[in-house]
């Protein structure tokens, strides 16, 4: 096991960490693999990088398959890995946006509308990273893992935080988030 | 719950994260409480703004099917190194699988190869363009070699005593050809080409008994060419410098081996036989042409 995951699996609660059923490795990606590419995707903003966080994310909990948290915090789990990743992914890139946009011409699963197609929708999508930007740690992070039907605790536990404070924490953030948003035009 | 609802407290009931005797107390405070409605519905609409700005975020489509390859690929890929680890215990098992990564082909790195590959063609097609050219005058020189006599004009030294005398280093000789071509017209009182440019003289340190043959040798030259009155035969002219050219690189070969080995008699005995063939035949030559002489 690696350190940085043993470190994860010791920073949960053992009542967590030795929770019930065990998801196989297939049927842990076939539920929680959207979520991490997302997420993924949110932080790093390119979505070829977002695939090498998703891989690298299912790679370390198939080498800690055995001491990874059962099925109810396994996404918890997986979610904290996946910002880890992705942040230190994005430390070393300077050039994710000339990625993405070769990424775009070479995929048939392209996520950004052609322009033509959709500008009101790129638009958006750019309004609201700019908006997410503003709001600080750990809120925005708190708004990415609710906006994705995580719950208070499982939110808690992928960021090392108070249960008792997450609602606090979401409403700080969607306070900020609005009144950014509002600010930039994104309120129509 | 008499006491208005903090931001938190509203926040999580909206989210149904409230226990739920802790529901029902909120839920009684906001039927009897004005301010904190008020901020309910704020919130409400704030959370459904919130939630359709970054919907947009989270809509798009996820590479189900080239995900579950890649890592299909990669899991794969440690199953591999785990049981090469299994049976081949070596030290460099790392290096050796993080070169296996180097080869697994995603849609990323195909882009990698394909420029590494491009750049390796072009690579072999500049060198092969670069080498080209340097064939060519290496041919042309060993033919010319063949033909034409490296040895270049010996010119005497004006001071005898000193040993030493002043040879033309030798300089890239023209084609047979070119040689043949050109006529050789000397009037009787030209004199020998014994002037002999400064830059391209080389002090060159006799070997015992060399002067002689020195001497000689250009004698019979300048006789050779104070004679030619009249242009040399081209045949004629092409048979002399043939022979002059294979007398003269047996005599550069058979004196460097008298330079390297001072002290044997039979290098020496080689050199002045090279001499000696030299002397026959510009004597042979010399004797041609005067007997020729009209």
């Amino acid at each position: 096991m690696s350190g940085q995951a043993r470190a994860l699996i010791q920073s949960m609660p053992k009542d967590i960490a030795t929770a019930a059923t065990a998801l196989s490795f297939d049927e842990a990606f076939t539920l929680h693999h959207r979520a991490v590419f997302r997420t993924a995707r949110a932080v790093v903003r390119d979505s070829a990088l977002a695939e090498d966080v998703t891989q690298e994310v299912f790679l370390r909990l198939y080498r800690n398959l055995d001491s990874t948290p059962g099925e109810e915090l396994l996404r918890a789990w997986l979610l904290r890995v996946t910002l880890n990743v992705a942040r230190n992914t994005i430390r070393g890139q300077s050039r994710a946006a000339a990625r993405d946009d070769e990424y775009q011409k070479t995929t048939t699963e392209a996520w950004f509308p052609q322009p033509e197609e959709d500008y009101e929708r790129r638009l958006a999508i750019e309004e609201a990273r700019r908006a997410l930007d503003k709001v600080k740690e750990p809120m925005r992070s708190c708004l990415l893992l609710k906006q994705q039907g995580l719950s208070y605790r499982e939110i808690a536990t992928t960021l090392s935080l108070k249960e008792t404070n997450v609602g606090s924490l979401v409403a700080r953030g969607r306070k900020e988030f609005v009144r950014v948003y509002g600010k930039i035009g994104g309120v129509r | 719950m008499r006491e208005c609802l903090d931001e938190g407290i509203l926040q999580s009931y909206f989210d149904g994260e409230l226990s739920n005797e802790y529901m029902e107390s909120v839920a009684s405070h906001l039927g009897s409480c004005f301010e904190c409605a008020a901020a309910a519905r704020e919130l409400e609409a704030e959370v459904s703004l919130l939630s359709n700005a970054l919907a947009v975020e989270f809509d798009g489509t996820v590479p189900t099917e080239r995900l579950r390859h890649r890592i299909d690929v990669a899991v794969a890929g440690l199953q591999l190194g785990n049981q090469n680890s299994v049976r081949e215990p070596i030290a460099g098992r790392g290096w050796l699988q993080s070169l296996s990564g180097l080869f697994a082909f995603t849609p990323q790195r195909t882009f990698g190869y394909a420029a590494l590959a491009v750049v390796l063609a072009f690579g072999t097609i500049i060198g092969v363009i670069q080498l080209r050219p340097d064939q060519s005058p290496t041919i042309d020189k060993q033919d010319v070699a063949e033909v034409v006599s490296p040895q270049p004009p010996i010119s005497q030294n004006p001071n005898p005593g000193s040993g030493v005398v002043s040879i033309d280093t030798p300089t890239p000789v023209g084609s047979y050809s070119g040689v043949a071509s050109v006529p050789v017209k000397k009037s009787r009182s030209e004199r020998p080409r014994t002037i002999v440019n400064d830059q391209n003289v080389a002090q060159v340190k006799l070997l015992p008994g060399e002067r002689s043959y020195l001497k000689t040798i250009a004698v019979l030259d300048s006789t050779i060419k104070s004679k030619s009155n009249r242009p040399m035969r081209p045949e004629l002219r092409a048979e002399y410098e043939r022979n002059l050219a294979v007398v003269d690189r047996a005599l550069a070969a058979t004196r460097n081996a008298a330079k390297k080995n001072p002290n044997d008699p039979d290098a020496a005995e080689f050199m002045f036989n090279a001499y000696q063939s030299k002397v026959d035949l510009l004597n042979t030559v010399a004797d041609a042409r005067l007997y020729n002489r009209p």
